[in-house]
């Protein structure tokens, strides 16, 4: 029995190693591409050992800097739909907690279904539409359209986190002769700030990931990350470090937010159907 | 003098407040409504008058004429749309069940609980976070028929691999994809599944054990059915992630060979992004909206008519 136990531990052990292997040795092998020199990416067979330099960081960073710009307009896009998204969501989402009214489902489908909505097909008429309005290329036209996203992903998630306060404390209040308005911000919404917080930063994850809207939004001065990316792509001669370390760059800041918020992860991913 | 009944400003509020009172749910939804219908409005309208007309933005910056339904012919018989639209149903079948049935094995694992394997659970779940686009150059250098890492792998464990490279041959090029697709959501079904799983209470597992129920026994029967919601719920958003994607095929095919990797999302990113053609790509964002509507209004027809919100 005991040696048994054993081998089904090892089993197991030897499973999660496999796992790693599979789905978090790619990325490390990237970001090996990343730290190594331009001879020894494409070596056959694939070189482990290697003399780690930071000269594809310095290249995409420093000097000449091609995407240090991208980096900050990548910041500012994202950061700019999350700010803009919560006033439209949280009242949103109070209401949908809080409140019994008529179509709630419907309205609670309807938001998702806006997040299936395909955002290449709309690119076009986005396009005409922020041309036309003069603001091509423009952060706000990047910002306003991510509202698509970070509008129904916000309104779900939060609606999750406010469900699970209690009414009990909002009775109290109203008894008291507080009045709405005074309860969701003097009551609710202070005690759900660490799921306002959790779910700004998964909104932003959804932004920053985005790459669709910029393809056609920004221009050349206001292009985020993956737009970079790509942009070492249409050159000739393809720069593998270059674009590996300007990716490396764009995976970080997702990964932390998942890392730290790890528990909130399954929650942020199902927009709060399921709770982890 | 008599009494007389004068409506002091106090007497009229409670009617004003009881106007905001009664509405004041609709009222807090409305901003985001309003946001949202006009996002979403805007683009559908305009893409229903466009698909109408001939235009070319590579014509001209007007539409030339009104053709009627010839958008939507065109759409249907194109053979590259059509490529499209199976591609995509390949994928979103096949990917969905394949990440299931994957997620599921490896949930199974992680709930053996043992020292470190939250680690595992933890640092699992990066794939996922990461950009498409991105997803799509992590691929690219794996796949590269002269020193990728995958290539490499293949041909090490003496399995064939095409000339041109795994992308570059029609038949192993969608496959390429999904495991690329495959690769990155396994992790999403695992966690979430996982999660779910944690849920289920010990005691029912208990009392299956002492009725003498087999591992097999109690996992189709006890476990899979309490995750119902979850699985729904999952498969849904994998659905909706299938078809939005559109950036990883740009960045490792294009769509080629030939149509072998075409995506929805890609075909409508081609028309409309590459050859400007407003009219016919307008056609076929109606047809894929009617298409994506009609699976989620059956979905969540049958998924959802139970469900208490």
């Amino acid at each position: 029995m005991k040696s048994r136990t054993t081998f089904y531990t090892a089993l197991t052990y030897a499973a999660g190693l496999l796992f790693l292997a599979v789905f978090i040795g790619p990325i490390l092998w990237f970001l090996a591409l990343a730290i190594r020199s331009a001879e020894t990416a494409f070596e056959m067979p694939p070189q482990l050992t290697f003399e780690p330099t930071l000269d594809a960081f310095r290249h995409i960073l420093v000097d000449p800097g091609t995407n240090a710009p991208q980096l900050v307009n990548s910041l500012i896009v994202a950061i700019g739909a999350v700010l803009l998204n919560l006033p439209f969501s949280v009242p949103a989402a109070y209401a949908l907690s809080r409140f019994k009214l008529r179509g709630k489902k419907n309205i609670m489908l309807w938001y998702l279904g806006l997040l299936m909505a395909p955002p290449v097909a709309f690119l076009i008429p986005y396009f005409v539409l922020i041309t036309r309005v003069g603001l091509q290329g423009s952060y706000l036209s990047m910002v306003l359209v991510l509202q698509t996203l970070t509008i129904p992903f916000s309104v779900w998630l939060m609606k999750s986190f406010i469900d699970e306060v209690p009414a009990e404390l909002e009775e109290a209040a109203r008894v008291d002769g507080a009045r709405w308005h005074t309860i969701m911000w003097r009551i609710t919404l202070p005690i759900v700030r660490p799921g306002i917080i959790v779910t700004s930063m998964f909104a932003f994850v959804f932004a920053w990931n985005n790459a669709a809207f910029p393809l056609v939004l920004s221009s050349r001065s206001t292009a985020t990350l993956p737009i970079g990316t790509l942009g070492y792509f249409a050159t000739s001669g393809v720069t593998w470090n270059y674009i590996a370390a300007a990716a490396v760059l764009a995976m970080i800041p997702p990964m932390i937010i998942f890392l730290v918020f790890d528990r909130y992860v399954v929650r942020g991913l199902t927009f709060g159907s399921v709770k982890g | 003098m008599h009494a007389t009944t004068i409506r002091s400003p106090q007497a009229l509020s409670p009617v004003r407040k009881s106007f905001v009172r009664r509405n004041l749910p609709y009222l807090l939804i409305a901003p985001s409504v309003v946001m949202l219908l006009g996002l979403i409005a805007y683009p559908l309208l305009f893409a229903l008058k466009s698909s109408f007309y001939f235009w070319n933005l590579q014509v001209g910056p007007q539409p030339l004429a009104f053709v009627g339904l010839d958008n939507y012919v065109q759409a249907i018989n194109a053979f590259d749309f059509r490529a499209a639209l199976t591609n995509t149903l390949i994928l979103s079948v096949v990917g969905t069940a394949t990440e299931f049935s994957l997620g599921l094995a490896i949930a199974l694992v992680l709930l053996k609980a043992l020292p470190g394997m939250n680690v595992v659970r933890a640092l699992l779940i990066l794939p996922t976070t990461i950009a498409p686009i991105v997803v799509g150059f992590l691929f690219r250098y794996l796949y590269d028929p002269g020193g990728g890492l995958v290539t490499w792998v293949l041909q090490s464990l003496w399995l064939p691999v095409p000339a041109e490279g795994i992308l570059g041959s029609p038949s192993t090029a969608l496959a390429a994809i999904l495991f690329v697709d495959i690769w990155q959501w396994t992790p999403f079904f695992a966690i979430v599944i996982y999660a779910s799983l944690l849920a289920v209470p010990d005691e029912i597992i208990e009392a299956a054990r002492l009725d003498r129920a087999s591992a097999w026994t109690i996992l189709m029967r006890i476990k899979l059915p309490l995750i119902r919601r979850t699985a729904i719920i999952i498969v849904m958003l994998r659905f909706m992630q299938i078809f939005n994607t559109f950036d990883t095929v740009l960045v490792l095919t294009r769509g080629g060979p030939g149509t072998s990797t075409r995506t929805l999302g890609y075909s409508l990113y081609e028309q409309g992004l590459v050859n400007f053609n407003v009219g016919l790509v307008s056609a076929q964002t109606w047809i894929a909206v009617l298409i994506v509507n009609i699976i989620v209004a059956l979905y969540v027809f049958f998924a959802f008519r139970n469900e208490e919100w």
